[in-house]
């Protein structure tokens, strides 16, 4: 997954990732643990994770 | 009726749960997979954390959420709050907690002021109530009655906690508003189940009144047709009402009908939505074996580089973290031009929380920032632009049309009220 510029550090990823792979810290950081799920996706709410090209 | 509410956030769902009870038929449409927005809790570790709010409500069971809550049936048990306290340094006149600290009570903080300020502040504490302070912001007010750095920490650790804002940022109308408020419907409380037992109350009086919410949709147009509202567009279907409530803020609205907001008459709305200005804070998560705070309601913190206060919320409801552990949340005011720092400001949150909490064990559990389209109030306290719109039928709701001294989920509450009044008159 990628993290655009819209993403605030807000953590609601990070609680809805089943493998722990997101690390937030003023914005969210997407770890070596990320399969690519794209569950996170919809739970953001500024729109900031998208799946790289 | 037919009422339609764009987002399911705290202001979003108390409107549909109020109208529905009063027999509109309500549809409310939620972009995200969730409902309650930023007062919702987010499972982690065990820990009900939360989107947004702190798991408390400023003015507890007596305030204006509370009985908006019991005006719609809404089953929530809110549990008032023992005490706030303020940590102070042990000795006056150190600037930190290092060489240790003593808790005072939220009423006990003229006891740190000379003899002479003493009266000064019990005397206006009399004549305030009568006449009002006004046309300055608090911290002005402040160095002018009474010349003594202690009342400007406590005023911002005040201000950081409850609102987000430096004292030089709120207008002491405001201030004294909340003031009027705290005599009124007294401290804070904490919902049982945290804010998502606020969420689920609401929810269960929607659906019992036939209420509907579809969540992960997103409304992609508001209809306005001769200045009126008509209805909104979700995933190229249209969707007409006679009233259409929206939770997303003046600006996000706006944007939803900007075609219509092209009339001579919507300027000096549009010039009104620039002027606005969300605010920014962090919060810090931390999980630990033994209480940190030690009772169920705000701890000050005056004495440290950013934050403002801490809660733990354990004491009130221990269902919110897992079975012998604490969940204790800090919060700090961020300035506008520290927003490009955040890391540097979640730093120095950390660095204090070791002070507050020396030799104490803690695991800090999650760090979770809110600024610009994800803020803390879209609306900063007191800059709050009502909730009527220049379309007739179109209204706005949630933290950023708060009602007049309403702290936080207070003034959401109040800004529903308002919105209700019109509606069902």
């Amino acid at each position: 997954m990628k993290i655009n510029d819209n993403c605030v550090g807000c953590g609601q990823c990070a609680s809805f990732c089943k493998k722990g792979a997101i690390e937030v810290k003023g914005r969210a950081r997407v770890t070596d643990a990320c399969v690519e799920c794209g569950i996170c996706i919809p739970y953001c709410p500024v729109k900031a994770i998208e799946v790289p090209a | 009726m037919k009422t339609i509410v764009i987002g399911a956030g705290l202001g979003g769902l108390l409107s549909a749960a109020r109208l529905s009870k009063a027999g509109h038929e309500v549809e409310v449409f939620e972009r995200l997979p969730i409902t309650g927005g930023r007062f919702t809790n987010l499972s982690y570790k065990g820990f009900q954390l939360s989107s947004g709010a702190f798991h408390m409500i400023p003015h507890g069971p007596g305030g204006p959420l509370a009985m908006l809550l019991r005006e719609i049936g809404a089953d929530v048990d809110i549990v008032r709050s023992e005490k706030t306290s303020i940590r102070v340094p042990l000795e006056k006149g150190k600037p930190d907690y290092t060489e240790g600290f003593k808790d005072i009570s939220f009423n006990e903080f003229p006891s740190l002021l000379s003899y002479k300020d003493r009266m000064k502040i019990a005397l206006l504490t009399v004549s305030t109530r009568k006449n009002r302070p006004s046309g300055s912001t608090l911290q002005a007010w402040i160095k002018a009655q009474v010349n003594d750095e202690w009342l400007i920490k406590f005023a911002d650790s005040f201000c950081g906690w409850a609102l987000s804002l430096k004292s030089g940022e709120v207008q002491v109308e405001e201030i004294f508003e909340i003031i009027e408020n705290l005599y009124r419907f007294g401290g804070t409380g904490v919902p049982i189940g945290g804010c998502k037992g606020v969420i689920d109350a609401l929810e269960e009086v929607i659906f019992e009144n036939g209420g509907k919410i579809h969540t992960g949709k997103e409304v992609s147009k508001i209809l306005i047709d001769n200045g009126k509202a008509a209805g909104v567009i979700v995933e190229n279907k249209k969707y007409e009402a006679d009233i259409l409530i929206s939770n997303l803020g003046h600006v996000a609205t706006a944007l939803l009908c900007a075609e219509a907001l092209s009339r001579e008459e919507d300027a000096a709305y549009l010039k009104m939505l620039e002027t606005l200005k969300p605010s920014a804070g962090i919060k810090i998560c931390l999980a630990a074996d033994e209480p940190l705070v030690g009772h169920d309601g705000v701890l000050l913190t005056p004495y440290t580089r950013r934050i403002n206060g801490v809660n733990e919320v354990t004491q009130a409801d221990p269902k919110l973290a897992p079975p012998g552990k604490h969940l204790t949340m800090s919060h700090q005011y961020v300035a506008p031009e520290n927003v490009k720092n955040l890391e540097s400001e979640i730093e120095m949150g950390l660095a204090d929380l070791k002070e507050i909490f020396p030799g104490k064990k803690y695991e800090v559990l999650l760090i979770q920032s809110y600024h610009d389209e994800w803020p803390v109030n879209r609306a900063a306290s007191g800059t709050d632009p009502g909730n009527k719109t220049p379309f007739s039928g179109l209204y706005v709701v949630g933290d950023g049309a708060k009602g007049k001294g309403g702290i936080e989920v207070e003034g959401v509450a109040l800004g529903v009220s308002e919105v209700m009044g019109k509606i069902l008159s």
